[in-house]
């Protein structure tokens, strides 16, 4: 299975993974279409990044959501009708939504911000 | 003595707002109680003492349909 | 299946849904296969809203003032409303059903979930009116794909309703996949047989690779359906999206139907559980406040009421589907036993999926009836509706015949052969069965219902219609929901004081007047008389569902807000003005929507005063209703009644049970006639229950063929005094 591995500890916050996130897959660099999340805290960074843990997958209502060859969690829009059940359900809420958006949209593990994390805080694994 | 829902009810001490749930057979799950008009939370019903003299009122939702 | 004949087909211009209306409505004249579209105006809009609301303006304008439930001039109009079809939040997929009732001889509405509304919605029609007889059985193809409108003589010898839907959705598909775009509308043979017609709304079950069904089961509206030789409605959409019913503001919608979601995810387990039992889950709460309705409104409780466990249900459904009955709808309640096998009747030995049992079912097809066995209650649920019955009005219909049996009114002679005592498991199912095949004379006159039977009963097997009248539980001809509703001042309203008959969709306040205490005057209890019921009515001109209002409710509800307020969940009513205002682009308030309700709620009353209903007289109450009538009811709960009769100043020592019960009876008789003073008086309408001109003026109802049928019936000592 290909998940996107975190380490919160070790991210600075630049943000670059969310901006090169939505220029791949939506076309701009607008923190709120990117598929991960790092929010500041107290304590340092968050992270937030589905985990591919499927659960969504039994609560899509269409079948829209499901696990590809390489155990990616993915949505076919065709299938979609944007109800986000499988966003409020998300055990980890890393199935997001915005205001441009009539569908919600997710990590499908491509690894590219990883690639553009400067501080090694981003790891595409393989297991 | 203390008042449930208008209705007086004998009081020990430690008694707690579970106990009157129980004792009344009170088992909806949508009830929101309060003493002295004082909310509590459904989570604090097993922990929270209620004095003689109290004024507890148990409010059952609606529910049915 | 052979290709079906055709025998008429229409087509029509496509159009885009602008926020939440089609701005246009469909109509069909079965008898002539005639076809015509209608525009929905702005004024429509504003004072009907949509679902129930156009549903009665479409009917008052089709109708005489004399029209019978079976003139071919009656309609079925079914309707979804402006919110009807939304994908983001909970329960927006509900239509409502609109017709004149072979029960009630007036207008009666119910709802059904399902994909029939929305995808009628988006095939471009606000409402679909349906009018006329055939001269064969036929099947109402509405092709939203292909913008046509087709009539086919129905191929079906079997007009039963799984047979029906499975057939349609695989005959209209092209393939699986095509499935999910279809609904279909039909009833069955018992609906032919009896006035307690069902209809049944289908939705494709993409996990189970079956249809299921959703009831609009009140009121026979499955009669009138089969008495226009309708054998089926179907309609089919493709493309169903986020943005289908072209919201103002998408955006609101999608946040407002996520934090429900949420609030369902967190909080559904310890609430009401209603994602793992549906609405079962109040199986054993009503036992345990005696509200469980047994044999026949008798008793509220029952010792073996714990095989009827929630927990039971719980494990004969199917866990971890979506169990929603529109895209969206995390509260799952659609609950379903998957391979169960029958036992009984033509499909004997087939393994099918039950849709249910709900609530409703479990006690009228249950406890009401002595039976506490829940595969009988599951078998009983599919042939209900497959013979398309409704599982509430014969419920509490078989109850009374049960009582009316042990009281010796009724014998095997009579029912033919049946012996027909409470919990007589084998001879109430064979019931069910004769009034699925219509071949027998006593399941005929039982399907006419409680109204009906306790008339028929007397002139034919001499049954002494006094007694019939207190324990028959119905009130305008139809039968009560399956809620014990003697203790509780206020809902005897909440069944008796109703635009249509003691269904619960109006108002439900025993935990609110009974247990808590909240409306100790009868000026409270019309106040809740007139909130509840208006705001209720509210979902079904906007079509969506009341359970994700309160069967779920924010955690902070009951520490934020206070007394009755709670009781509103006032978060989720914000969620509803917002809803509304995001779909329509329109401003309205939380009061502003019960006014939208309050000019429904006065239309229907005054429709039902044209038909010749809709006064005081029709708002009686069976003595059943308002407490105990035999001795045995009153010595189940002797301590209890004892401490009632003191509270009223009387001392039950001395006296007989049957004294007591007398005495009660003299009593609480009173309260009710206070109870619909005080109601009446605060829906703004005179003594004999009809609303005002100054009422429907000030709701802009006071249209003059409106005010014409109220001014027919006002007399001056029907004005209140000062």
């Amino acid at each position: 299975m290909k998940w996107l591995a975190t380490y919160p500890e070790r991210c600075v916050g630049c943000e670059s993974c969310m901006l090169t996130c939505s220029k791949t897959w939506f076309k701009e660099e607008n923190k709120e279409l990117s598929r991960i999340k790092v929010l500041q805290k107290d304590s340092g960074y968050e992270i937030n990044v589905c985990n591919q843990c499927g659960i969504c997958i039994d609560i899509c209502p269409t079948l829209a959501l499901n696990r590809d060859a390489s155990g990616v969690v993915r949505c076919d829009e065709n299938k979609c009708v944007g109800c986000l059940m499988c966003a409020g359900f998300c055990p980890t809420e890393s199935m997001f939504i915005a205001d441009q958006k009539d569908k919600p949209f997710k990590c499908i593990a491509c690894g590219i911000c990883s690639k553009e994390c400067p501080s090694q805080a981003l790891e595409l694994m393989q297991d | 003595m203390i008042k449930v829902n208008g209705e007086e009810m004998q009081w020990r001490p430690g008694l707690t707002v579970k106990d009157i749930l129980e004792a009344k057979r009170y088992i909806f799950p949508m009830i929101g109680v309060w003493i002295n008009d004082k909310p509590i939370p459904r989570d604090k019903f097993e922990t929270t003492i209620v004095n003689d003299g109290d004024d507890v009122k148990v409010i059952h939702m609606i529910c049915g349909g | 299946m052979n290709k079906m004949k055709l025998l008429a087909e229409w087509e029509y211009e496509p159009v885009k849904i602008q926020r939440g209306y089609a701005g246009r409505t469909l109509y069909v004249n079965v008898g002539g296969f005639s076809f015509k579209e209608k525009p929905v105006s702005e004024d429509m809009k504003e004072k009907f809203i949509g679902g129930r609301g156009f549903g009665l303006k479409l009917l008052w304008d089709a109708v005489k003032d004399t029209t019978k439930w079976n003139d071919p001039e009656n309609e079925l109009v079914i309707s979804g409303g402006p919110l009807c079809g939304i994908t983001q939040y909970p329960g927006s997929g509900k239509c409502y059903t609109v017709f004149i009732s072979p029960l009630t001889e007036q207008t009666y509405d119910s709802n059904a979930g399902g994909h029939f509304g929305p995808l009628l919605k988006f095939s471009g029609w606000d409402a679909l009116e349906i009018q006329g007889k055939a001269d064969r059985d036929v099947i109402v193809f509405i092709d939203g794909d292909n913008n046509k409108v087709e009539i086919y003589e129905s191929p079906f010898e079997d007009v039963n309703a799984f047979t029906v839907t499975e057939a349609l959705h695989e005959y209209f598909a092209e393939n699986e996949e095509d499935k999910r775009n279809i609904s279909v509308v039909s009833t069955g043979k018992g609906a032919e047989n009896s006035y307690w017609g069902c209809l049944n709304m289908s939705f494709y079950d993409l996990r189970r690779k079956a249809p299921r069904l959703k009831q609009a089961g009140r009121g026979g509206g499955g009669t009138v359906f089969r008495n226009k030789k309708l054998a089926a409605i179907v309609v089919r959409k493709r493309g169903i999206g986020p943005t289908s019913n072209n919201p103002a503001d998408l955006s609101t919608l999608q946040k407002v139907g996520l934090k429900l979601h949420k609030e369902i995810r967190d909080l559904d387990d310890q609430q009401n559980k209603m994602r793992k039992v549906g609405t079962p889950h109040l199986n054993e709460i009503m036992n345990e406040y005696h509200l469980l309705p047994v044999h026949n409104y008798k008793f509220g409780q029952h010792p073996e009421a714990d095989k009827i466990h929630s927990e039971v249900f719980g494990k004969l459904f199917t866990q971890g589907i979506p169990d929603g009955c529109w895209h969206g709808c995390s509260m799952a309640c659609a609950k379903a036993v998957d391979g169960f096998e029958l036992k009984t009747g033509p499909l004997k030995g087939k393994k099918v999926t039950v849709d249910g049992p709900e609530y409703e079912t479990c006690a009228g097809l249950g406890s009401n009836i002595g039976i506490f066995d829940p595969e009988w209650i599951i078998e009983a649920n599919f042939y209900a509706d497959h013979y398309g019955i409704d599982t509430i009005s014969s419920g509490t219909g078989f109850a009374f015949v049960c009582e009316c049996y042990e009281l010796g009114f009724l014998n095997k002679d009579i029912t033919n052969g049946l012996e027909l005592k409470f919990g007589s498991k084998d001879d109430l199912m064979e019931l069910i069965h004769r009034i699925g095949r219509g071949d027998d004379e006593f399941a005929r006159i039982v399907g006419l219902g409680v109204h009906r039977m306790k008339k028929i009963f007397a002139e034919k097997y001499g049954a002494p219609f006094e007694v019939m009248e207190k324990i028959g539980m119905e009130g305008q001809g139809i039968e009560v929901s399956e809620y014990v509703p003697k203790e509780s001042v206020a809902q005897w309203g909440g069944y008796f004081l109703t635009l249509k008959g003691p269904q619960h969709d109006e108002a439900w306040l025993i935990f609110m007047d009974r247990i808590n205490k909240q409306l100790p005057t009868f000026e409270d209890k019309a106040e809740a008389l007139h909130y509840f019921p208006n705001f209720r009515l509210w979902f079904s001109l906007v079509g969506v569902c009341k359970l994700p209002w309160n069967d779920i409710e924010p955690a902070d509800n009951v520490i934020k807000y206070k007394g009755i307020e709670a009781a509103k969940v006032p978060e989720h009513v914000q969620n509803y003005v917002d809803l509304f205002n995001a779909v329509t682009g329109k401003n309205i308030t939380k009061e502003e929507l019960i006014i939208q309700s309050e000019q429904v709620y006065n239309f229907q009353r005054v429709f039902q005063l044209r038909l010749g209903k809709g006064t005081r007289k029709d708002h009686y109450i069976p003595l059943r209703a308002i407490g105990p009538v035999f001795p045995d009811e009153w010595e189940a709960r002797a301590e209890y009644y004892d401490n009632e009769l003191k509270a009223t100043g009387i001392d039950p020592e001395g006296l007989t049970t049957e004294e007591k019960i007398k005495k009660l009876q003299e009593y609480r008789l009173p309260q009710w006639e206070q109870l619909v003073d005080a109601v009446y008086k605060r829906r703004g309408w005179n003594k004999n229950g009809i609303p005002t001109i100054e009422t429907l003026e000030r709701l802009g109802i006071d249209y003059p063929e409106v005010v014409e049928v109220v001014k027919k019936h006002l007399k001056p000592e029907d004005e209140w005094e000062e």
